[in-house]
């Protein structure tokens, strides 16, 4: 037992940063005891506080519909605070479309993220709180500045549901000596009650409010780099049911820690070099008790979904022998993503043929400077054809589905 | 769930956040980053000169230092040390093949310290170093953020 108490009192000791830690001091190292900061922090910053943030606005026209819309998608405002020099604090908050007003559909205000980083060394750290797992390319890094088009990638939204964040831990780092970072994560899992036909399991997410922790997920990725490539692969597995056993059990559902799974990989890639960048991405999804949900919620859910997307682009300002346009950019991109979120249902299923889509998108992004962006593109989406039973109520004023649509997207973007 | 699933499952995830922690301690995949383990000396690391004798680059692991040093050996003859934390938010830096990521937003840097993506908008501190006769002194400062 001593021992044991022994163990638990250095694990805490170790994140209590103390001066005695460190015998020899500098007169500048004396200084910042003094001042309240730890010894460490005299090698890391004077500003403890960082706020930041990012945010995008966009006009769409839909050429089918002949309308159009324009929205403030999102304004992000992110705070940090150090602590010392092992324990920090990330949080962003997010507004989307400006407004919220109570009992009234539209915008959402809620936290992406908010979570205690506790660092073990300069390459291994644990965040605990609301955080967002490495899976794909764009959930973890998905500022507007950093990605091509105006929209994010529909496969990084219907397939793998970015922004994805969920309460938990996240181990963190890099293998000593190589190029080759890892994660691993522990958390809450879904909620198949709340998957909607049309948007994979991006309903199920609870993003750190009540979400069941009966059922947890784990989730790990590994990175590579090489040269100028980046290579990554993702997992993810999770139990989708968070009722008591009889609960699950009156609906004949799977209930438990991983109860009723549902298994997420994924594999990317990406390069940079000389202005060309290229990026891919392939990812799938499983629900094999897919029979059970629907039985039990008849949320005509997906049994297997899949969706990949290839990009290139190029900046026509990075070889430029002009030192003002060399701190600028202008990409011009395509990318085309086919996806299909119900690629096999279950049994007791209806097949939406509108679900088995292919996006092309053309466009160009502006960085006037580093962190602004003006991006206008157009994309092209074709879909196989809509299923007639699933057309309960029929408006007779309807027209009738059209496979093929064309988007013209501006917008803007920032971050700081 | 009953207790004996409970315990079992919770043994289970112990196990695999063992698993990641052990993955730190691997040491044998991929092309190495060639590192230097070292401690400071008040705010002042010295290198011996025959790290960099069969590479342009060292990565300087400080124990108990709130970053890591890049120690890149330039074309003609001179080092850069850089102070492997991001300008933005802190966050430690990866290295890349071709310079610095950072994943808590996506901030790039080239083997320069030069922001090559943001939000970061300042590149990386640069550390200032001498090189006396077997040996570099590179005198560590506060990485300025924000």
């Amino acid at each position: 037992m001593n021992r044991i108490l022994g163990s638990l009192l250095t694990l805490l000791s170790y994140f209590q940063v103390s001066a005695q830690q460190y015998p020899v001091l500098t007169q500048a190292q004396k200084l910042v005891i003094r001042t309240g900061e730890d010894s460490l922090s005299a090698g890391i910053a004077k500003n403890k506080t960082v706020v930041s943030g990012y945010g995008s606005a966009f006009y769409q026209r839909d050429f089918n519909k002949g309308v159009s819309a324009v929205t403030l998608e999102r304004a992000v405002f992110f705070i940090g605070h150090q602590f010392n020099s092992k324990i920090t604090f990330f949080s962003e908050t997010e507004i989307e479309n400006a407004k919220v007003e109570g009992g009234e559909p539209g915008g959402e205000i809620a936290l992406e993220q908010a979570y205690l980083q506790f660092r073990f060394s300069n390459s291994t750290y644990l965040v605990a709180g609301l955080f967002i797992p490495r899976i794909g390319m764009l959930n973890e890094n998905h500022l507007p500045v950093n990605f091509n088009g105006v929209e994010r990638p529909m496969v990084e939204t219907f397939i793998i549901p970015a922004t994805w964040r969920e309460l938990g831990v996240g181990l963190y780092g890099t293998i000593p000596g190589r190029p080759l970072n890892y994660s691993v994560g522990l958390m809450n899992g879904l909620d198949s009650k709340n998957f909607e036909h049309g948007t994979g399991f991006r309903g199920g997410r609870a993003e750190g409010s009540f979400a069941p922790a009966n059922n947890l997920a784990i989730t790990g990725a590994l990175q590579y780099f090489v040269s100028d490539f980046k290579f990554q692969v993702s997992g993810y597995m999770g139990g989708t049911v968070g009722l008591s056993k009889n609960g699950a059990d009156s609906l004949q559902l799977n209930s438990g820690a991983f109860g009723t799974p549902l298994y997420l990989g994924e594999a990317s890639m990406t390069y940079s070099h000389g202005g060309f960048s290229a990026k891919a991405i392939g990812t799938y999804v499983t629900l094999p008790d897919a029979y059970k949900v629907n039985k039990a919620y008849a949320n005509n859910v997906f049994e297997h979904m899949y969706g990949a997307y290839a990009e290139v682009g190029y900046n026509f300002f990075e070889n430029i022998q002009n030192k003002k346009l060399q701190e600028q950019e202008l990409v011009a991109f395509a990318r085309f993503e086919t996806l299909d979120m119900n690629s096999q249902i279950p049994s007791n299923g209806i097949y939406d043929g509108t679900l088995k889509q292919q996006h092309l998108i053309v466009g160009l992004t502006y960085l006037p400077i580093r962190n602004v962006v003006i991006k206008t593109d157009v994309r092209l989406l074709n879909t196989g054809p809509q299923n007639p039973e699933l057309i309960i109520n029929p408006n007779p004023a309807a027209v009738p589905y059209q496979e093929h649509n064309t988007f013209f997207n501006l917008g803007i973007g920032y971050s700081f | 769930m009953d207790r004996r699933s409970f315990v079992k499952q919770g043994c289970s995830t112990c196990v695999a956040i063992g698993a990641g922690l052990w993955i730190g301690t691997l040491e044998s995949c991929g092309p190495a980053i060639s590192t230097f383990k070292t401690t400071q000396t008040g705010m002042k690391v010295s290198v011996p000169l025959t790290e960099l004798a069969n590479s342009d680059f060292k990565l300087v692991r400080l124990k108990n230092f709130g970053y890591d040093v890049g120690l890149q050996k330039q074309p003609d003859g001179s080092y850069t040390a850089l102070a492997l934390l991001c300008t933005h938010a802190n966050n430690p830096l990866s290295k890349t093949g071709n310079g610095y990521t950072c994943s808590l937003h996506g901030s790039r840097f080239d083997n320069n310290g030069n922001v090559k993506r943001g939000p970061a908008e300042r590149g990386l501190t640069k550390l200032p170093v001498q090189q006396l006769s077997d040996h570099l002194e590179i005198q560590l400062q506060e990485a300025r953020v924000g």
